[in-house]
């Protein structure tokens, strides 16, 4: 026992337990967020689950769980219950349900069970009874039904785009002309411009407004298609519900599908995550707008960190006189990257949102006061914000990069007659190249996953439009945003319904941890790529 | 340029040189004055914040705009203002409307007199019919400085509303008073030399008349109760000359609820009236508020939201009151003296308190005028009249300015800035005694639902709450962190380093809201179920490891070589995962032998310990999860960077490994892993997301585990956006965002500090 204390080997393997307890702490961490946000896509078969009492419970299991947990006696027999996703909200009014193990008498999947997810209500599991083409019954039944319901979504599929089309572009479009207008007339009222002038512009706003009425007669037509053809579903409990086929995104029958057909609808699940707006408060649908917007803001702040980053980082290095204060002055940039985020939060409010932003709007934004155009948050702001707060972190990787091109290759430049910014220009700078880039990759993984800052500069949980679009000036820099790491926040926290919202939440989550990640790692391989190329051709 | 046109066109070169040499200079100037300007930028983000918080610092700013005297007007001319009786002052009243344009003056003889504040021009004059031809002996003022009432000398009370409209054309704005009486109240035929009364939200009114042949009276009128809905008033008179007990009656407030009277005496003495039921009036305590008996008290003026009573006497003391929770007491509450103010030079005349804030105006008997605010217990400004004693008092509805009348007649009108009264050093990080509160406390509660809420600013639950997550999630991160980081750096193979170390610096860019999110969502309700098996953890995981241990020992050899050095820790993997598996099998047994079945309420009832769901234990291992990787990297470049030779003496004489680890090169690399806990101290301080997300945001000052708490960062970020711009809330803020930035950047200086010490130091061994 003596000698099994002096080889040292337990508080060796007790520090192990210290490093392989991290290393599970995050492989557990990852793979769980995977694990429920994957599964979130996948159409699970629809049970049936026959209850003592005579009742039936119908929909998705999606948990199990000890009741007595671990808090019961240890002699108590084990009482299981399960959770089963029920759906039919607007029927039920909760979407899970807990169901005892003991009362369940038998558990069926039965081949016609339809999952609907809807545009409204969120999903329903149910039996087809009928479809009827403007109030006369088409067929009855489920086995008859089924086809001409799949036939008829995709159908109208297409009308809701259109729909939507409209809406959105066309019909948008018009508001902001005539908003656009209208605020023309204000600041040419204020000007005291000629009566001439303002009734031509109130001549365009009447054209305008005629062109909205075409679109809107066409909306209308529309939207009679859209509740044309109607169906009508079963619900477990025998209750009916009827509901235009319009009303649905798609139909599926899981428990008929083989596992290549569930495979494809996983798919394009997946990608109807990624490329679709949210419906339902964020709780379902895509997170488009939230892609869309991250990497924007991440872009527009890297076009400003990069040029600043690498002068600031030249300066210091290259033209600066090396002496105390560039030390301390090294130091503060150093320490700055670790100031907490919503102190450059709470700057931008005050000095952007406030000072910047409010100037702008009494410059040139007149007419539109007292509605703020940029003295509130928007993009541009926040990715400034970020930019600040990212600039440290693409000081000190240039830096160090310079740091590390060796003193005789600027020497043999500067020996050849060249001057000190062609040195630096063409043989410094690409030599410090891979730290340049790792640095803005750095920048650009923080940025990603930030989210205190952008509280409160910008973010918003639902943006009605993209900060880019086909409307002058394309570019709206002044507009809200939508945000990865937000939307987490948003829908798990402030949802009014988290049960229901949870999967996506985890499913976003995987999706920034997998852009995070992504982009961490391009910036270790880059680094180690580019080294190896400029160590050999520098020598 | 190639060199072969160098040689055949040398004047190009020459040329050539010379743009070149442009550009060098051009290039020299743009990177020297955008670097500078780039770094300035940053250290300006510093001053910027700094400069935001300044104005909480700053006092109150006045400027006299006008002065003028009262008598020059031909309206007021014929007012004597020389009698020497003290009580004969004309001028019973004074008020103004919100911009401060138009003010009134009421005359004893019932005159109203609205007049430009410009120039003292007279601009409306409106007698007051209510009066019957007697004149005004005393006034009151209440609700807000809304409602004027006035005692007249045959008995009655007489309640004046004054009404302001505003009309605004285009950007022109026009104001037209207007005067609006209400029903008088009596209480009998003697002249009323002092009173007090008030208008309840049920339509009840309530005043208090002292009368000049000595006699304290209660009246009120009340709708009488009858079965069909009544409506009909009655009026109930007391006369409460008795409790007295002989003394004079020098001052007299009744709150707005009418249920509360006070009156002080030339004693000193404070009666203190229950008049909720109005056919009844309880006295309740009688109290010394003058130092002694010979100090009368003087005036009484409740404060914004009429809880807090302001009382001051003859020798200059000005203090504020409020009923305090005694269950001993008749009423289960007693009158307290909370605070008291810088007293003033001569004897109290005057207080009236702002409509805005929780400040209040003094006068004393010199003329002399001081700005006080009640919770920070600060004179906040004073003000000169050329006196002998101020005879109105007017304090703005926007509490932006000030109006006197001396009693020479003259009217003096200070504007003031006083945007920020509630704040002091004290209101900020100390402990404060807050209305309604049975003691000074620590309190952060920024917005109330009421207008008369009193804004509860300190800083200190909040520096407290952030500490408290920091502290937890370090104690959870630097063990698991520096002994991960020994056991990479020192018992394992520089192959396997090479692989850990990415996948823990893939762990630091682990977005702190998706750690934040699963720590609330996930983590939360799943910890709440296995508390127990959280702490027999480590234990069960100890004994597993040390039999794992024991079983590798007893390995022979030949297997034992088969491994890399260090890769046999990771057979710790499958121990670990048997020995959580085991924790969690064992929990419901352990919660039965040592918690009595349910470890909620054993915590509550033996350590008295509340459990909330999202608590710092939850907290301390998110944060720390995202402080490991930070610690880990830094601490273990500093154990790889401790030289060689040093292990290589400490194995040669014979120590083994953990020895050599241990007391080598552990204490040489100690100031590289003190910097990796500061700088990891740093990240945990200024993290946002998850004390958001994973704590209940309750701003609750104790070290319990299992309670949540509401950190500095995680406030700014949910009341910012609430924060009107340039307000008291948003500078306070502000203030937080430096006090964090001052600590993470103090704490990281200091650990860079460190580093590079021990840079240095490595370089000398």
């Amino acid at each position: 026992m003596h000698k099994f204390w002096k080889s040292g080997d337990p508080f060796i393997w007790l520090s192990g337990v210290a490093l392989m307890f991290s290393l599970l702490m995050i492989g557990g961490l990852i793979f769980l967020i995977a694990a429920k946000g994957l599964g979130f896509f996948w159409p699970s078969d629809v049970a049936v689950l026959g209850l003592k009492d005579g009742t039936s419970v119908m929909g998705v299991i999606t948990g199990h769980e000890k009741v007595n947990g671990y808090n019961a006696a240890p002699d108590a027999p084990s009482i299981y219950r399960t959770q089963v996703k029920i759906g039919n909200r607007d029927l039920y009014g909760l979407d899970f349900k807990w169901v005892d193990d003991d009362q369940i008498v038998k558990t069926d999947y039965p081949k016609f069970a339809v999952v609907l997810e809807r545009r409204e209500w969120g999903n329903m599991f149910g039996f087809i009874k009928d479809v009827s083409e403007s109030g006369t019954i088409i067929c009855t039944g489920n086995e008859k039904c089924w086809p001409v319901l799949a036939g008829l979504v995709p159908q109208y599929a297409r009308i809701a785009d259109e729909i939507k089309s409209i809406e959105k572009g066309a019909i948008g479009g018009i508001n902001m002309k005539i908003e656009d207008l209208r605020l023309d007339i204000k600041g040419l009222r204020s000007e005291g411009a000629s009566q001439e002038k303002i009734s031509k512009v109130e001549a365009e706003i009447k054209e305008q407004e005629s062109l909205y009425k075409g679109q809107e007669e066409k909306l209308f037509s529309l939207y009679q298609d859209f509740n044309k053809e109607k169906f009508v579903m079963t619900s477990i409990d025998g209750r009916e519900k009827e509901m235009p086929v319009g009303a649905i995104v798609q139909a599926y029958r899981p428990n008929a599908m083989n596992w290549l057909q569930k495979s494809g609808l996983y798919a394009s699940n997946v990608w109807a995550f990624v490329s679709e707006d949210p419906r339902e408060a964020n709780t379902e649908g895509g997170v488009f707008p939230a892609i869309f917007g991250t990497i924007l803001m991440v872009f527009l702040m890297s076009i400003v960190v990069l040029p600043f980053g690498v002068l600031a980082a030249l300066y210091l290095r290259e033209y600066a006189k090396q002496g105390v204060l560039v030390r301390i002055v090294r130091i503060c940039v150093n320490n700055l990257a670790g100031v907490p985020s919503i102190v450059f939060g709470v700057f931008a409010v005050g000095f952007f949102i406030y000072g910047l932003g409010s100037t702008i709007d009494g410059i040139f934004f007149k007419e539109a006061l007292p509605n703020p155009t940029y003295g509130t948050g928007g993009i541009l702001w926040a990715s400034l914000t970020l930019a600040l707060l990212t600039v440290p972190v693409v000081i000190v990787a240039t830096e160090e990069g310079l740091a590390a091109v060796p003193k005789e290759i600027r020497d043999g430049s500067l020996a050849l007659g060249a001057t000190k910014f062609e040195t630096t220009w063409k043989i410094v700078i690409p030599s410090a190249m891979p730290a340049i880039l790792t640095g803005l990759i750095l920048a650009i993984a923080r940025a990603t996953g930030e989210v205190a800052p952008l509280m409160i500069t910008g973010v918003v949980k639902l943006a009605p439009q993209l900060p880019i679009d086909g409307y002058f000036p394309y570019m709206h820099l002044e507009r809200k945003f939508m945000h990865l790491g937000f939307h987490i926040y948003d829908v798990g926290f402030q949802s009014p319904n988290v049960e229901a919202a949870k999967p996506m939440v985890f499913t976003t989550a995987l999706l920034l941890i997998l852009i995070v990640v992504a982009l961490n790692m391009t910036a270790i391989i880059v680094r180690n790529r580019l080294r190896k190329k400029y160590t050999t051709s520098a020598v | 340029m190639s060199p072969k046109t160098k040689l055949k066109e040398p004047k190009q070169v020459s040329s050539g040189v010379k743009r070149r040499k442009l550009a060098d200079r051009i290039a020299t100037v743009i990177v020297t004055i955008g670097g500078i300007a780039i770094i300035l930028c940053i250290i300006a983000i510093l001053v910027f914040i700094g400069i935001e918080t300044v104005p909480l610092w700053q006092g109150v700013k006045s400027e006299l705009v006008s002065s003028f005297i009262l008598k020059e007007s031909p309206d007021l001319a014929s007012y004597s203002l020389d009698s020497p009786d003290q009580s004969q002052f004309p001028f019973m009243a004074a008020g103004t409307e919100q911009y401060k344009e138009i003010g009134f003056i009421v005359t004893n003889d019932g005159m109203v007199n609205f007049l430009s504040l410009k120039d003292g021009s007279v601009i409306k004059k409106q007698q007051l019919p209510g009066l019957e031809g007697t004149k005004i002996a005393s006034s009151y003022v209440s609700e807000n400085n809304k409602l004027y009432s006035f005692g007249t000398e045959n008995g009655n009370i007489l309640p004046v509303r004054f009404d302001f409209k505003m009309s605004f054309d285009g950007d022109k704005r026009s104001i037209a008073p207007a005067v609006n009486e209400e029903e008088p109240l009596n209480f009998g035929t003697s002249p009323l030399a002092i009173i007090a009364y008030e208008e309840n939200e049920d339509g009840e009114s309530a005043g208090a008349a002292y009368t000049t042949g000595g006699e304290l009276l209660l009246t009120a009128s009340v709708e009488s109760a009858s079965l069909l809905g009544g409506g009909e008033k009655k009026r109930i008179t007391h006369n409460l000359t008795g409790s007295l007990e002989g003394s004079d009656v020098t001052a007299l407030e009744l709150d707005r609820f009418t249920w509360n009277l006070y009156a002080g005496t030339s004693g000193g003495k404070l009666y203190h009236w229950d008049v909720r039921n109005k056919e009844n009036p309880v006295l309740l305590e009688v109290l010394n508020a003058a130092p002694n008996s010979n100090t009368p008290i003087t005036a009484l003026a409740y404060l914004l939201g009429d809880r807090s009573l302001i009382v001051g006497d003859s020798a200059g003391d000005v203090s504020v009151w409020f009923e305090v929770s005694e269950p001993d007491s008749p009423k289960g509450k007693v009158l307290k003296r909370i605070h008291d103010l810088p007293p003033m030079e001569l004897p109290v005349v005057d207080i009236l308190p702002s409509a805005r804030d929780r400040g209040f105006i003094a006068s004393d008997n010199g003329g002399n005028l001081n700005l006080y605010h009640a919770t920070s217990e600060q004179k906040l400004a004073s003000f000169k009249t050329d006196g002998p004693r101020v005879e109105n008092l007017v304090y703005s509805p926007k509490a932006d300015g000030i109006m006197a009348i001396d009693r020479k007649g003259k009217l003096y009108d200070w504007d003031i800035d006083n945007s920020h009264p509630e704040t002091s050093f004290k209101t900020l990080f100390g402990k404060v005694w807050y209305e309604g509160y049975s003691k000074p406390e620590y309190v952060w509660q920024s917005t109330g639902g009421t207008d008369d809420f009193e804004p509860k600013f300190s800083l200190t639950p909040l520096a407290y709450g952030t500490l408290k997550g920091a502290i937890y999630a370090l104690l959870f991160a630097i063990p698991l962190s520096i002994f991960a980081a020994l056991c990479v750096s020192q018992f394992m193979h520089p192959a396997l380093r090479n692989t850990i170390k990415p996948i823990i610096e893939v762990m630091a860019a682990l977005p702190s809201v998706v750690l934040g999110f699963f720590a609330g969502l996930w983590l939360a309700p799943v910890i709440e179920k296995i508390i127990p098996a959280i702490f027999t953890m480590p234990i069960v995981l100890t004994i597993f490891t040390l039999i794992a241990v024991f079983a590798w020992q007893a390995l022979p050899r030949r297997i034992k070589g088969r491994f890399k050095e260090g890769s046999e820790l990771f057979l710790l993997v499958p121990v670990i995962l048997l020995g959580v598996i085991v924790t969690l099998w064992i929990n419901s047994p352990v919660e039965q032998i040592f918690f009595g079945g349910d470890y909620k309420s054993w915590f509550y009832n033996v350590l008295g310990l509340q459990y909330d769901q999202r608590n710092s234990l939850i907290v301390g291992f998110a944060m720390g999860f995202a402080v490991i990787p930070i610690i880990f990297t830094i601490s273990e470049d500093a154990l790889t960077s401790v030289p060689k030779h040093l292990a290589a003496g400490s194995l040669a004489l014979g120590a083994n490994k953990w020895q050599t680890a241990i007391r080598v090169i552990l204490p040489t690399a100690s100031p590289g892993i003190f910097s990796a806990v500061m700088i990891g101290l740093g990240r945990a301080i200024g993290e946002t997301m998850i004390v958001l997300m994973a704590t209940g945001n309750t701003p609750i000052m104790d070290w319990s585990i299992f309670n949540g708490f509401r950190a500095l960062s995680a406030n700014i970020a949910v009341e910012i956006p609430e924060a009107p711009h340039g307000g008291t809330l948003y500078r306070i803020l502000f203030l937080a965002a430096l006090l964090l930035f001052f600590f993470t950047f103090i704490i990281n200086t200091a650990a860079e500090l460190v580093r590079q010490n021990l840079r240095k130091k490595y370089g000398q061994i």
